[in-house]
């Protein structure tokens, strides 16, 4: 069973405009997936399908094999949770922790549970110790991460995150990059729209590269960034990791992360 | 008493000529859409509901149609609708942009240029950002399909950050004027100047002076139109 399914999805805005053309493709249940490409390509529009903010009118949306068609967003809520780009449009408490309870509490949870949510999200994005602090008291890269803790709370098996990275310093990224991981591990499905592609290649297990619309690559980072696709890739205004580029250079193939280059060029040196 | 048709009437046959010479009617089908629920209230209500009526026309259920109320009715509604043509003959023929500049260098301070060209701007902005706000609370369980009482949950969330967020912008615009001299007692100068012939002015002066001779005249007794 797949976690998400996009069949033939196309989607026109009402004023004309094209935003996705035959876009088909799956994503199994627990996996990381980015989706990349330059402005305008589609990218929200289509995570926008999986919690019916937005309808296809064309093809079809399954989520764990069921149609989204006409259901509720508020129902959809229940299996996608998606975290916008911009904390400032969702924040309206006036603490930290009742910002994040927002989410889980329309889903029903009180209690005991909603504070055991509440608080595993905090913690999870290292805001624990500000629970009780107003959010706009917080800088933007850490309201950007309480927005991220509110959708967690929901505990969604699919969680979509969209530019996740944006105003994160180093630290940050490292954080959103555990949190990731994390989530993954616990087996939900995680969506990531990025234009950082150090973080996708490192963060995700698998690539969707769009363009015009439509999905032009698909695959693990280490072929999707592989030198041959680099036209490809310059064709939606994007340039591979500098990892992917400097193994490239030294004629390492498959390398295109930090750590894969390391490991490449200690085992040429011994070897 | 019943006030005749010649001030609706002509009022909306000088706005529809300048409809057809402006050549913007199809733009303006939003602005006669938008005055739709005014124009059926004001129908329903002195058609069915005019104080001291009595030339019955027919009787619907429980409420009569009169005479005077359907006269009174349809030339309220022709008022309403030649205001939301004018407001929408303005917007689809003048750019704001060149309107201000203008203004600004008739001599409209620059403070009172910067209120009205915002407040103008910041319509379609607002609307954006209230679009994004509903997705983000949606996207959180919001229920804002569901029953009234549930939606009516939903106004905090959905206002907060849209007052918050405005009041941000305003700030953040306010910083970003300052650091660019916009309190600067220099005058500016005008880059650009609008054509403005004399047939355009002699209109504009004719027009201003129309408007304040038939104000003078209905309201001292001299001019009753019919």
């Amino acid at each position: 069973m797949s976690a998400i399914t996009f069949e033939g999805v196309g989607f026109v805005y009402p004023d004309g405009t094209r935003a996705l053309r035959d876009v088909s493709f799956s994503v199994e249940p627990g996996q990381r997936v980015a989706i990349v490409g330059q402005n305008g390509s589609g990218k929200s529009t289509l995570v926008r399908q999986l919690n019916g903010l937005l309808r296809p009118t064309e093809g079809r949306v399954l989520i764990d094999d069921r149609e989204v068609g006409r259901r509720h967003v508020a129902e959809l809520a229940r299996s996608v949770g998606l975290a916008f780009q911009n904390p400032d449009r969702q924040i309206f408490a006036a603490r930290v922790r009742k910002e994040v309870e927002f989410g889980p509490r329309n889903l029903g949870l009180r209690g005991a549970d909603l504070q055991r949510v509440v608080n595993e999200a905090l913690v999870l994005v290292g805001l624990a110790a500000d629970a009780e602090t107003n959010p706009y008291d917080l800088g933007f890269s850490r309201r950007k991460l309480l927005a991220l803790a509110s959708i967690l709370a929901m505990e969604t098996p699919i969680v979509v995150l969209d530019e996740p990275t944006t105003g994160q310093d180093a630290r940050g990224v490292d954080r959103v990059e555990s949190i990731v991981r994390h989530l993954a591990g616990l087996g939900r499905t995680v969506i990531g729209i990025s234009h950082d592609l150090r973080f996708v290649a490192e963060t995700f297990e698998r690539v969707v590269v769009m363009r015009g619309g439509g999905v032009i690559l698909d695959g693990p980072p280490a072929t999707v960034f592989v030198e041959a696709n680099w036209p490809l890739l310059a064709s939606t205004h994007l340039v591979p990791p500098f990892a992917a580029r400097f193994a490239a250079r030294l004629g390492i193939s498959g390398a295109v992360t930090d750590d894969s280059v390391v490991a490449a060029l200690a085992a040429r040196s011994s070897g | 008493m019943i006030r005749g048709w010649t001030g609706p009437v002509s009022v909306f046959g000088a706005v529809l000529l300048t409809v057809v010479i402006t050549g913007v009617g199809r733009r303006l089908v939003s602005f006669v859409v938008a005055s739709l629920p005014l124009v059926i209230s004001i129908l329903l209500i002195n058609t069915f509901i005019y104080p001291d009526a009595t030339d019955a026309l027919a009787t619907v259920g429980p409420f009569t149609v009169t005479g005077t109320g359907l006269t009174v009715a349809l030339q309220a509604a022709l008022r309403v609708i030649a205001f939301a043509l004018a407001i929408g003959v303005f917007v689809a023929t003048t750019d704001l942009d060149d309107l201000l500049s203008d203004l600004e260098r008739r001599g409209l301070g620059r403070r009172a240029e910067f209120v009205i060209g915002s407040a103008i701007r910041m319509v379609p902005r607002m609307v954006e950002r209230a679009g994004e706000i509903v997705e983000a609370q949606r996207a959180r369980g919001l229920d804002t399909e569901g029953r009234p009482w549930r939606r009516a949950r939903g106004l905090v969330p959905l206002a907060g950050p849209m007052i918050g967020g405005a009041l941000n912008d305003v700030e953040e615009r306010t910083m970003a004027l300052e650091a660019r001299a916009f309190s600067a007692p220099a005058r500016r100068t005008p880059i650009r100047r609008f054509p403005d012939s004399a047939a355009q002015r002699a209109a504009r002066w004719g027009l201003g002076l129309l408007i304040v001779a038939l104000t003078v005249a209905t309201v001292g007794g001299w001019l009753n139109v019919p």
